[in-house]
């Protein structure tokens, strides 16, 4: 299996380049036509590269139109929600991984479940809560339900790493007199940084994808985050994709971005779950 | 509000004396820690029950009552079964769980047989791994909506790329997602490019943990690679496939942004899925029993398939808890 013939390697070269063009290229295709003047997005046979190379679809989505505005609403929810989730989830993931509590099995399996409920069954309820707490429209609204639904993976990421974490690192801060929450803070935190990171871009991205939510409770144009905004863009006849994917090709950035530079722990994310089940 | 809670307890919890050896005060101690442990996780089990206990116990609540729409809002007045009646005797709603079924079993297959594929082939690589890796996170990390739009431009009948491809085959134009098979189709072409990527990260991170003594032996025993695979890898890869596996069906249960933005559930209802059923029950019609009905439905079949899961993996989630 080691030996790597050159027809193995040929093979492999090609399956690599089928798999890049099997991905890339609707990506590519987005970027291409954000490239584009509005002749050139609508022309019948399409063009492989942008021909005359244009910005109008950019000072569209961000100048004539709210995208910049969108943008911004979902960096301070996406933002907000994965700090609550990392602090509150960093305590419950503690608690739940290392300290001798009852019903920490259940509990644990509680969350499991909650985190599996499809969010359509819980749209109604909150909706109308967000109603009766003149919530509509605001960001609150995003950042409380969306804390609330990433917080189960997050404790059960974090728990998996604090399981992994010697316990004498404990008793080290005990000796030192540094009281639970210290130790937690300055020896704990610092050794499950993966595992921080890990459920923070876990959070953030699903912060920064979510539609349902955002699209019930915040559907007035200065509450819309990115999601909403693409989503309900244009008229039903008309969709002027050059300026949605100019949008799109914006908010594709910081995502992606942190996703690969962050790679290892997303990696790892997935993995964990794989391996603890 | 985050911080508030977080520094409170440890006032009330002054946990700076040291650990006696003694057993009776070893179990004082185990006390206090249970007790912090309960401080600690408290806020964040406060903040998950607060927005999801209330809505799934109101919901249930809902899709068993006479749900009257006033101007402002609604009034639940009485119990009844008439929201499950409507539901279940609705041509739409077993149209939509049929879809919903049938959607998640072939989307799901074909992305765990071309993930595997992938990971299969990106295995074997060596320095560009990790790039390739970076790369399927991309669509991953991908907006839906946005892939949605994305395939409605490529499907697009007049100025779309597929339409392009298919008059360069003398395919004519068809109009993708103007008909039931065809739009059912394209969904699915969506939905597969958008997440096979993740069950190959899922499936290749599995694979490099094997571990290569295995392999070794079955070298030694003359196992070619096919047997190998099929003997070997495969069976180690079962609980890793049967994960991801796991996590695309709940995925595919809750199928709504897809649909939503490329076809609207349609043409006709042919794309309408449940979520998208409930949604449009909800919001549109202001049906809010039979909404709600359809919307408990959906999550008891999740909660179900679950368990299930559950069941049979029990081994593994029990394997972590015992540190």
């Amino acid at each position: 299996m080691r030996k790597r013939s050159p027809w193995h390697r040929f093979g492999l070269a090609v399956s690599c380049a089928l798999i890049t063009l099997f991905v890339m290229l609707p990506i590519y295709w987005m970027v291409v036509t954000s490239f584009k003047t509005d002749a050139g997005v609508s022309a019948p046979s399409p063009q492989w590269f942008p021909n005359p190379l244009s910005t109008e679809s950019y000072v569209n989505a961000f100048v004539n139109n709210s995208f910049g505005r969108y943008i911004l609403n979902s960096v301070v929810v996406a933002v907000a929600a994965t700090v609550v989730v990392l602090a509150l989830g960093t305590l419950a993931g503690y608690a739940l991984g290392r300290l001798p509590m009852r019903g920490k099995f259940i509990t644990l399996m509680l969350l499991l479940m909650i985190s599996v409920f499809p969010a359509i069954a819980l749209i109604a309820p909150l909706y109308l809560l967000m109603r009766q707490l003149d919530w509509l429209n605001s960001y609150q609204a995003l950042i409380l339900p969306y804390a609330a639904f990433n917080l189960p993976f997050a404790i059960w990421i974090l728990r998996n790493y604090f399981l992994g974490i010697p316990r004498e690192m404990e008793e080290m801060g005990r000796i030192d007199g540094a009281s639970p929450l210290r130790t937690l803070w300055s020896i704990i935190l610092p050794m499950a940084l993966p595992g921080l990171f890990t459920a923070g871009v876990f959070t953030f991205t699903a912060c920064w994808t979510e539609f349902l939510m955002a699209l019930s409770f915040n559907s007035s144009n200065d509450f819309r985050t990115i999601p909403v905004g693409i989503a309900l863009f244009g008229s039903p006849h008309i969709t002027p994709y050059g300026t949605l994917f100019a949008a799109s090709t914006v908010a594709v950035l910081p995502i992606a971005i942190l996703v690969l530079v962050f790679r290892k722990s997303v990696v790892s994310g997935l993995t964990s779950g794989a391996v603890k089940g | 509000m985050a911080t508030d809670r977080t520094t409170a307890p440890t006032d009330k919890n002054p946990h700076r004396v040291l650990p006696p050896s003694a057993k009776r005060k070893h179990d004082v101690n185990r006390k206090r820690q249970a007790r912090l442990g309960w401080y600690f996780s408290t806020p964040a089990l406060l903040v998950v029950a607060g927005v999801t206990i209330f809505p799934i116990v109101f919901s249930v609540v809902m899709s068993f009552s006479n749900v009257q729409v006033l101007g402002s809002g609604f009034q639940l007045s009485g119990a009844t079964l008439n929201n499950f009646g409507i539901v279940f005797g609705s041509a739409k709603w077993r149209y939509a769980l049929a879809f919903t079924v049938i959607y998640t079993v072939v989307t799901v297959t074909i992305e765990v047989v071309l993930g595997t594929l992938i990971a299969l082939v990106l295995e074997r690589l060596r320095g560009v791994r990790g790039w390739m890796m970076a790369m399927l996170l991309i669509p991953w990390s991908l907006i839906t909506v946005i892939s949605a739009q994305l395939w409605n431009y490529i499907y697009d009948p007049t100025y779309g790329a597929a339409d392009a491809i298919f008059s360069a085959l003398g395919l004519g134009h068809p109009v993708i997602l103007g008909s039931n098979a065809s739009a059912i189709i394209a969904m699915m072409v969506a939905d597969i490019w958008k997440t096979t990527p993740f069950v190959a990260i899922i499936v290749l991170a599995g694979l490099v943990m094997l571990p290569g003594d295995v392999y070794e032996a079955a070298e030694m025993d003359g196992s070619n690679g096919w047997q190998t695979f099929w003997r070997i890898t495969l069976p180690l890869l079962r609980p890793t496939i049967a994960l991801a596996v796991l996590f695309r069906i709940l995925q595919a249960f809750g199928l709504f942004d897809l649909p939503f933005v490329l076809t609207q559930g349609g043409p006709g209802y042919a794309t309408t899925s449940l979520a998208v059923l409930g949604y449009q029950a909800m919001f549109t019609n202001l049906s809010f029993g039979p909404g709600a009905a359809v919307a408990v439905t959906t999550a008891a079949l999740v909660v179900l398939g679950c368990i299930v899961f559950l069941r049979v993996f029990r081994a593994q989630v029990n394997q972590g808890e015992e540190n």
